[in-house]
């Protein structure tokens, strides 16, 4: 029982922390939660270390040489906390310190007294019926309700009216706005136009350092970070499913090797199997890449790249250029520009050529454009409707002065949920179809005639 | 009428003409692939891919406006 409820307290603290720092990092200042946040893992650090001292001093295998290890492991390692510990008290806001510190023995006590709580047969007898249960649990909301108006209501004694949600939004999203917030919004209004997204985790940095060289150069290469990260996350997990292939695949090698093998299944049987599998490896990392790089937006404080127009303009281009090569490599330098005629072969057939010339150079200018805009303008348009319905929600409560809204987006996450997936395979499906223009088409002549009407 | 009000306008109206459009087009595709679909049920896998081809290709001119919207739109006020 002991150390199962510690490891329940760790787990809640560490999520409640999380949430109550990234609160007080958005109405608040982000130095005060991040020493709030590093007050409650340091404390929770400091439990554990106790935990495992009581443990081999008082467990089943005490006075042994690994208990004995774990002692200086333990003793060690708490010098080092209070050394760290002074530290950060020096640095960091005392107060917030020592709110985070208390945070995981608050959860200790609510747990023992809600775990007191739920043996009474008062508990018991609530929770035997379904409707008792469900009036009860609407009972504390609007208690918490009321208690939540009060409070912001009694913390913002006749501040312009300026409520805390709707204020956080307005200035996180329209750099002409609040009076309160003049100086601040005119500083954001050199740097960012436009429509604003969702605040992320970098805007969020660059806003609570605004005059330190590196939040302003993670704030201008904002977009090719998220990027890279993603782009390292998909190596890593490549990495870690294929390590160790075995016979009876385990979860993740499962997902991986379906994932792998639709993608060859789909990109063979647009190609052929005589060209296909030359391709699958860049058409199936550009799916995924995309995919991954799509969904992304919708983590919180995280942000998609493709909603920039530069990260799909540079996918673009890497296929446009990839699909010259294979033009020039699969066709020859001849055969590449009999291609950009219209291949004549008959008379009739020549003298199109002027006509069928240019129109078949304007159609391979087109497609990075349509390509890259497409993309674009799909998860940029999603995220633009994410926040004008976010918006919305808080603006509907705003009579309230609470710091949330209604989550009104929240239907449109599964819209988004679907243009993501769906504009990473048909950009997929572009790419492989200009791919297939370009080879030498035998089989596909038709199709490829088709294909150039559009 | 001035530059900002005739953008003010015609922004709205323009994003709508081309929504119709696409909307229209959207709506025969949908239409061939589902008869095609139940013509041929065995060949639903290939109409699929191909539908979402062409509703892409549909679907892309309003996203056209869509941008160009943006684009314009930090000029109306």
């Amino acid at each position: 029982m002991g150390l199962e409820f510690l490891a329940r307290v760790r787990r809640t603290t560490l999520w409640t922390g999380a949430v109550a720092a990234l609160t007080v990092a958005t109405y608040g200042a982000p130095l005060l939660a991040l020493a709030f946040l590093l007050g409650a893992v340091w404390s929770l650090a400091n439990l554990r270390l106790i935990e495992l001292l009581v443990v081999a001093l008082t467990g089943p295998e005490r006075g042994g040489s690994r208990a004995l290890r774990r002692c200086a492991v333990a003793l060690g390692g708490m010098i080092a906390l209070f050394a760290a510990g002074a530290l950060l008290l020096s640095r960091l806001s005392p107060v917030w310190l020592m709110a985070g510190f208390s945070w995981p023995f608050g959860v200790i006590v609510l747990k023992a007294a809600s775990s007191l709580v739920l043996e009474t047969a008062f508990w018991k007898r609530l929770v035997a019926s379904r409707w008792r249960a469900a009036a009860a649990v609407a009972v504390l909301v609007a208690g918490a309700w009321w208690a939540a108006t009060a409070w912001s209501g009694a913390g913002t004694p006749g501040a312009g009216g300026a409520p805390h949600a709707t204020h956080l939004l307005a200035s996180a999203q329209s750099p002409a706005a609040p009076e309160t917030q003049a100086g601040e919004a005119a500083r954001h209004g050199e740097e960012e136009q436009g429509p604003q997204k969702f605040p992320n985790v970098i805007g969020l940095l660059a806003r609570a350092f605004p005059d330190a060289p590196w939040a302003r150069f993670l704030h201008q290469f904002e977009v090719v970070i998220y990027s890279m990260f993603i782009a390292i996350l998909l190596c890593v997990v490549a990495f870690i499913a294929s390590r160790r292939p075995q016979m009876i695949p385990g979860p993740l090698q499962n997902v991986v090797e379906t994932l792998v093998e639709g993608l060859h299944d789909f990109v063979v049987g647009i190609l052929g199997p005589r060209h296909g599998p030359r391709y699958v490896p860049f058409l199936g990392t550009l799916f995924i890449y995309i995919l991954a790089m799509n969904l992304f937006g919708l983590i919180p404080f995280m942000d998609s790249p493709t909603s920039s127009l530069n990260v799909t303009v540079s996918l673009a281009l890497v296929v446009f250029l990839f699909s010259q090569y294979i033009g020039f490599r699969e066709l020859g330098f001849v055969g590449y520009f009999d291609h950009m005629m219209g291949s004549p072969r008959t008379f009739i057939g020549w003298i199109l050529v002027p006509l069928m010339l240019p129109i078949h150079l304007m159609g391979e200018l087109a497609k990075p454009i349509s390509l890259s805009c497409r993309l674009f303008g799909n998860i940029f348009g999603e995220d633009m409707l994410l926040v004008a319905f976010a918006t919305l929600g808080v603006t509907t409560l705003s009579f309230a002065h609470l710091p949330f809204g209604l989550p009104l987006q929240l239907p449109f996450m599964f819209l988004a949920l679907l243009t993501s997936t769906l504009q990473a395979l048909v950009f997929t499906v572009l790419s492989t179809i200009y791919f297939l223009l370009m080879l030498p088409h035998d089989e596909h002549a038709h199709e490829g005639e088709a294909q150039h009407a559009h | 009428m001035d530059f900002h009000a005739a953008l003010g306008l015609g922004l709205p109206i323009g994003i709508g003409i081309a929504a119709i459009g696409s909307g229209i087009g959207l709506g025969g595709i949908g239409n061939g692939a589902m008869q095609a679909i139940g013509r041929q049920p065995e060949a639903t896998a290939k109409i699929q891919l191909n539908m979402i081809i062409i509703a892409a290709l549909a679907e892309a001119l309003t996203i056209y406006a869509f941008v160009t919207m943006f684009l314009l739109q930090a000029r109306i006020g």
